[in-house]
């Protein structure tokens, strides 16, 4: 076991579980999604971006490229939330303003699950070895 | 480019030391993501109150405000309320926090800027970088000691490009040091390793050439094979300093070897056939620009004293006893006089340098050298004294000392190389001096002074064919065009150029210094030493009808097309 592969794969793991805890729930419904889980979700992605730095290989690329992807959505996630909380409203979002946040989260999944995929691949190819 | 395969090396490392900042950064830059982050968190959850002291929570967008502004010390204060007493304990712990995550940063980043293999790796980057961006013809030089230094001078001073390879750190500063008028790249590596070779520009279209004058023969003889397999077009001029070396170096197809130590025989050879021949060579191989060295007396003939070191002292004799001289040959057993060849005076003694004519010391020991040359002064002071000086910071001891002829490794290799690159003509002709007896090579050195000033002057070759002298067609059957009205100035013929003709080869003949009554054909070929302005004169005498005719019959030839008429001449001046 290399634990260099454990804390990769957990916080790879992790970055996905909480966005796909943030995003469930109805789009346009604030009290469904809690802000919290999106700062923690900001930083795990934050975190696994940083693992990845570094890696010549061309799945290391990969890997890179979609953590930036899901990091940048997700601070376009937490902006916005901060931006509708802060300055458009006082506190509580609209269903509108809710669904955009959301569905930007929405987009970092998607990324996130790629990452995921990845992983997976990158096991499975190795233990056939 | 060869099709060889050549090792592709640059995506590999452009991109190297970026790289190893963002492997290097991981652990630091975590820390920094988690610190923040947990500061951020606990400061939203931590109940605070407003100015009313009513119970209020920060939030998150609040608490990262403050973190940012807290942990980059700039601080503005305690907003957007002043803080309860949980709050500012939850705050100080953050404070502390963040200070360690940014100086373990920070530190980690500065020790990687401090890296060796980092440095190493910004440094090949950008070495490939202007490698890469050459445009014009450049030499590989591998080596950076005594000789590569003199060579790339006056390579410098004629405007050629080259980079640098060498496995020391202070040689290659040292090319930065000496301050070259164009860039010159310098790697750090060694030059046996394929790679780095091909990163210096082995593979590059526009490398000219491969000059391998290292100090060890390996090298040498590892960049030789080298280059000769991987771009076979290339040509390749390698020191070498033993025989052995120089077979391998020649079955692998590299023809210019050069080998300091037999060259110092040659040199005594020439100089005891001709002093004149002997300064005339030095002349013409020396950098652009140079004075004609000084011309030494004619030799003594008699019996030669030599102190030589292995199978190097045998040559050394064997060159000289060709020269009908009598030699006595003395073996200095390691090249060192220490060690163990009984007490000095013995040394000198076994010598019988009493009565010489001359003594050389050729071991590859200076200061055995020095010593070798004192005593044999005192042991007669009327001989000749012959030294080899194997380094060149030496030079002084030996003037100081009093010796006659003495022959630096690092000049000869470096006026030998020059002159093939910069004259591969040269170098057919050089062969040819010593056997023209002394006074011919004392007038020619006379005349180029006189007619090309004190300086080297530039030597080239010309064809007079259709394509090189298009004006002179017509002219050239052998019976009408001198070589004396070729060589007229255009501005005024009734001057002659600047020019003095070296040779003249003819169907395979050679002709050494022809005279000017000579009658010139179609594809004769001349070499021709002189100054650049009467080389782009005569340039245009070759190419130019009108200054053709001018030079040549002292006719001005109108040049438009309308007078030519009312003077009845075709387009080249020759009448209708």
């Amino acid at each position: 076991m290399n634990l260099e592969k454990v804390v990769f794969g957990f916080f790879v793991v992790l970055a996905a579980t909480l966005n796909f805890g943030f995003f469930i729930g109805d789009l346009g419904n604030p009290e469904l999604h809690s802000v919290y889980e999106l700062f923690a979700a900001v930083v795990v992605n934050l975190i696994a971006t940083v693992l990845k730095f570094g890696d010549r290989t061309q799945m290391g690329a990969v890997h890179l490229a979609t953590s930036l992807v899901a990091s940048l959505q997700l601070i376009a996630a937490a902006v916005t939330w901060t931006y509708a909380a802060n300055v458009l409203t006082n506190g509580v979002l609209t269903a509108e303003q809710t669904s955009a946040v959301v569905s930007l989260s929405g987009g970092a999944l998607f990324a996130n699950v790629v990452s995921v995929v990845l992983l997976v691949v990158e096991t499975v190819s190795f233990q056939r070895r | 480019m060869a099709s060889s395969p050549l090792p592709q090396l640059r995506p590999d490392l452009s991109s190297a030391g970026v790289f190893l900042v963002l492997r290097r950064m991981r652990i630091p830059l975590i820390v920094l993501i988690v610190i923040f982050a947990v500061s951020v968190l606990g400061l939203s959850l931590i109940p605070g109150q407003d100015a009313q002291g009513r119970p209020d929570r920060m939030g998150i967008f609040a608490s990262f405000y403050f973190m940012s502004y807290t942990a980059t010390t700039i601080g503005f204060g305690e907003l957007p309320h002043p803080f309860t007493a949980a709050q500012r304990m939850w705050v100080t712990l953050t404070i502390f926090l963040s200070v360690i995550g940014w100086a373990y940063a920070i530190g980690a980043l500065l020790s990687l800027m401090q890296d060796q293999a980092f440095r190493q790796a910004l440094a090949r980057r950008s070495f490939s970088q202007a490698v890469h961006r050459m445009r014009e013809p450049f030499l590989l030089l591998v080596g950076y000691g005594n000789a590569t230094k003199m060579l790339a001078r006056s390579l410098d001073d004629m405007g050629r490009r080259f980079v640098v390879i060498d496995h020391q750190d202070t040689r290659v500063s040292a090319v930065e040091l000496d301050a070259y008028r164009a860039d010159a790249p310098a790697l750090l590596g060694d030059a046996r390793d394929t790679a780095l070779l091909t990163l210096a520009g082995l593979g590059h279209g526009t490398c000219e050439g491969v000059v391998a004058l290292a100090g060890d023969d390996e090298t040498n003889l590892d960049v030789a094979m080298t280059t000769s397999l991987l771009r076979p077009d290339l040509p390749v001029i390698a020191r070498s300093s033993s025989r052995e070396v120089a077979e391998r170096m020649r079955a692998f197809h590299v023809q210019e070897v050069v080998n300091p130590l037999d060259r110092f025989g040659d040199h005594l050879r020439i100089l005891l056939r001709s002093p004149a021949a002997y300064q005339l060579m030095i002349w013409l191989t020396s950098a652009p620009g140079t004075p004609p060295p000084r011309r030494f007396e004619r030799l003594p003939h008699g019996r030669w004293v030599i102190y030589g070191h292995g199978r190097y002292g045998d040559e050394l004799s064997s060159d000289l006893r060709a020269e009908g001289l009598d030699v006595t040959l003395v073996h200095v057993a390691g090249g060192s006089i220490l060690a163990g060849e009984g007490d000095s005076a013995h040394v000198i003694e076994s010598g019988h340098v009493a009565d010489a004519v001359a003594f050389v010391a050729a071991t590859p020991n200076d200061t055995t050298n020095l010593w070798l040359v004192e005593a044999a002064r005192r042991a007669n002071p009327d001989a000749f004294l012959v030294a080899l000086q194997n380094r060149r910071a030496n030079a002084p001891l030996f003037t100081a000392i009093g010796v006659d002829f003495g022959l630096v490794p690092a000049e000869v290799i470096a006026h030998e190389v020059l002159a093939r690159l910069a004259n591969p003509v040269l170098m057919r002709f050089l062969p040819q001096v010593p056997h023209q007896g002394d006074k011919w090579a004392a007038d020619l050195v006379d005349r180029l002074v006189e007619t090309c000033g004190h300086g080297t002057p530039d030597l080239w070759r010309i064809r007079l064919s259709h394509d090189e002298a298009p004006a002179l067609e017509g002219r050239l059957d052998g019976t009408s065009l001198r070589l004396d009205d070729l060589l007229r100035d255009p501005a005024d013929r009734e001057h002659p150029l600047g020019i003095v003709p070296l040779a003249l080869l003819r169907e395979g003949e050679r002709t050494m210094t022809p005279g000017g009554e000579v009658l010139l054909r179609a594809e004769d070929q001349l070499l021709l030493a002189g100054r650049l302005r009467d080389r782009a004169a005569l340039g245009t005498t070759m190419t130019e009808g009108f200054t053709a005719s001018y030079v040549i019959d002292g006719i001005r030839v109108p040049s438009s097309w309308v007078w030519r008429r009312f003077a009845r001449l075709d387009s080249v001046g020759r009448p209708r």
